[in-house]
């Protein structure tokens, strides 16, 4: 499949940095091939730089080098999982005040929530819902309202 | 007792709130599903032609689409398109205008031919990603086999696929030609959440349709084959009975009904119980259907609702017998006494049963007459599955307070209850109070009528003469 080859060919060595001018820069950290292409899709459609990273250790590694506005992360992903990582992630004085959105197969809003996630989302992966949620999360990061009660009640509605 | 719930609903399924469902766009497969197919899943609907599967398919597609989610019909070599597209407009869900807009077809036959069955899944991410559809459906998925050039060309096809549609927020329905062997050696059936089977069977004068749920992942369901009835409107699903959960408070019955006939009422000390079934049984013209009568106007006279089932009498030739009956011989039949008349050539008994329940529900109906239950049995193509109905429709009309004459002709001129053999013994267990008819032989033919049980109450044991006159039956 041509999409998947494009993805595997360019990450997980993917930091461009410093990203494009005006393109808020997202890290998705997510193993599934599926689920990296429709992220990589859509939220390139909305306007968003993204980049890629394989597990929870790159992922750290490779925040703090390329500084996105957002990190969207699974849980269930090898070395420092998903939840370890938004934990880093907050405590961490340079990357503290990237937004963490988790996007996971587990139901673990809660959890996520206690790890200091500004939002979170179940997979499947919806679209619509994706972008929304990271446009709110970019709002926020720029003085918008607080996110989680905001935006993580999720109705089947609006997915 | 009062029973102020909906009288009705058989098919329960607890689960249902649990997560987002996908409508079938009928009531009656969404409770056969506990809700719908739940959500992000992946179904497989399979039958032989002219089951149902893509009509019912059709149904479900129209059902969700939206502007916003539109939902994706394609068509693989099996069914070209430009038929699946005439024949739809024909029904009455179709609407054109919603078509190329919410509901798109496409039909990927040429593609498949031409570049091979590799095409299938970057197509469907190419539609994902721009349509965004709500649900998926590919007619056939069997047929994309028959293109495979190999075994595991089709393996990693249903692997790039499951995997995709998983990502994705759609759900998924395969739709194929499959038998039921097939779901051990196609992969497809490994990966699916759910899998729906339609069956047909062919008897003589029709054929019987049923569905079937073989798996529903992450979802309770009703088990076994539901009857399943294609007309003009599209699928009309009536979900198998199942025995009811007594509700809470309810306790049996000890009001006293009167059966209708003065003398027999003497026998049973005052009548049958309120909620109970009775089984009267006996030759031809021994009196049946006249005392069945008596009971229903009897319970019209009490000012109750009363449903007649009958298969043998047509509507004015039971007037007549009403009439007759009637006090004063009224000229119009009593409006509290609902009459349901099938012809036993065309009575698939899923459906009598639904229109026994509807009528019940609508009009809050007390007494029911089946008249004959034999007649019930002799349209079922299975006798072990009118059993079940017999029992759970006894079981629910216990439940809801509904007292219940049953009629049973016995094979023989002289009523005996071995005659009857199989039948008998099967029904009996299931019914309260059995009241046998006899005809003798003499000069003169003779009536008598005796009480072979009753449950819950003591009676007459003697066998006592009966009579048939113009205003019914009378016991001596």
């Amino acid at each position: 499949m041509v999409a998947t080859d494009r993805i595997h060919s360019d990450t997980p060595e993917n930091s461009r940095t410093p990203a494009p001018r005006g393109r808020a820069v997202i890290l998705c950290v997510e193993r599934d091939p599926h689920v990296r292409d429709l992220e990589r899709y859509f939220l390139e459609e909305a306007g968003f730089d993204v980049n890629f990273a394989e597990d929870g250790e790159q992922a750290l590694t490779l925040a703090r080098a390329l500084h996105p506005a957002i990190v969207i992360t699974e849980i269930l992903v090898p070395r420092l999982d998903g939840l370890a990582l938004c934990r880093r992630l907050k405590v961490g004085a340079d990357t503290c005040d990237i937004a963490v959105l988790v996007l996971s197969l587990l139901a673990a809003q809660g959890r996520a929530e206690d790890a200091g996630a500004d939002a979170f989302l179940g997979k499947p992966l919806a679209a619509r819902r994706l972008v929304e949620t990271a446009r709110a999360l970019l709002g926020a990061a720029t003085g918008g309202p607080a996110l989680l009660t905001a935006l993580v009640p999720e109705s089947p509605r609006d997915r | 007792m009062t029973v102020e719930r909906p009288p009705l609903d058989p098919t329960q399924v607890s689960d249902t709130a649990a997560f987002p469902r996908i409508t079938t766009g009928n009531r009656e497969a969404d409770r056969i599903l506990g809700g719908g197919f739940p959500a992000n899943s992946l179904n497989i609907l399979m039958g032989e032609p002219g089951s149902g599967k893509t009509l019912f398919v059709e149904q479900l597609l129209f059902a969700n689409a939206a502007a916003d989610r539109p939902v994706l019909y394609l068509t693989t070599l099996s069914e070209p398109l430009s038929k699946v597209v005439t024949y739809l407009q024909r029904l009455p869900f179709y609407d054109a205008s919603r078509l190329g807009t919410e509901v798109l077809y496409e039909d990927m036959g040429a593609q498949l031919a031409s570049e091979g069955i590799g095409a299938l899944v970057p197509r469907v991410r190419e539609l994902i990603l721009t349509v965004g559809p709500k649900l998926i459906v590919i007619d056939s998925f069997k047929a994309v086999h028959d293109l495979a050039e190999s075994v595991s060309e089709m393996r990693r096809l249903i692997s790039e696929l499951a995997g995709l549609l998983a990502a994705y927020d759609t759900t998924c329905f395969l739709v194929g030609e499959y038998a039921e062997a097939d779901s051990a050696t196609h992969p497809e059936f490994a990966v699916a959440d759910g899998v729906v089977e339609f069956a047909r069977h062919k008897l003589s004068t029709r054929d019987e349709r049923f569905l079937r749920v073989a798996k529903l992942r992450g979802s309770g369901y009703l088990e076994g084959l539901h009857a399943l009835h294609i007309s003009g409107a599209g699928v009309e699903v009536y979900p198998r009975l199942v025995s009811p959960v007594a509700p809470e408070g309810y306790t049996t019955s000890d009001e006293r009904v009167s059966i209708g006939v003065a003398g027999l009422d003497v026998m049973l000390n005052g009548g049958v119980w309120r909620g109970s079934t009775t089984l009267v049984i006996g030759p031809t013209g021994a009196g049946k259907t006249t005392m069945g009568l008596q009971f229903a106007l009897a319970g019209v006279a009490a000012g109750e609702p009363v449903l007649y089932v009958n298969f043998q009498e047509n509507p004015s030739q039971l007037a007549r017998a009403i009439r007759g009956l009637t006090p004063g011989g009224g000229a119009a039949p009593p409006p509290n006494l609902h009459l349901l008349y099938a012809s036993s050539v065309e009575l698939q008994i899923d459906r009598i049963i639904v229109a026994i329940f509807k009528t019940i529900e609508r009009y809050g109906v007390r007494r029911v007459v089946i008249d004959a239950v034999g007649d019930l049995a002799a349209a079922a193509a299975d006798l072990q599955r009118i059993h079940d109905y017999l029992y759970a429709l006894v079981q629910q009309f216990a439940v809801l307070g509904v007292t219940v004459v049953l009629t049973m002709e016995s094979p023989g001129l002289v009523s005996s209850i071995d005659e009857t053999g199989g039948d008998f013994s099967r029904l009996s267990y299931m019914c309260d109070n059995i009241v046998l008819l006899e005809k003798t032989r003499g000069a003169q033919v003779g009536r008598r009528l005796s009480i072979y049980k009753t449950r819950g109450s003591g009676h007459d044991d003697q066998v006592r003469d009966m009579a048939i006159t113009a205003t019914g039956v009378h016991v001596r």
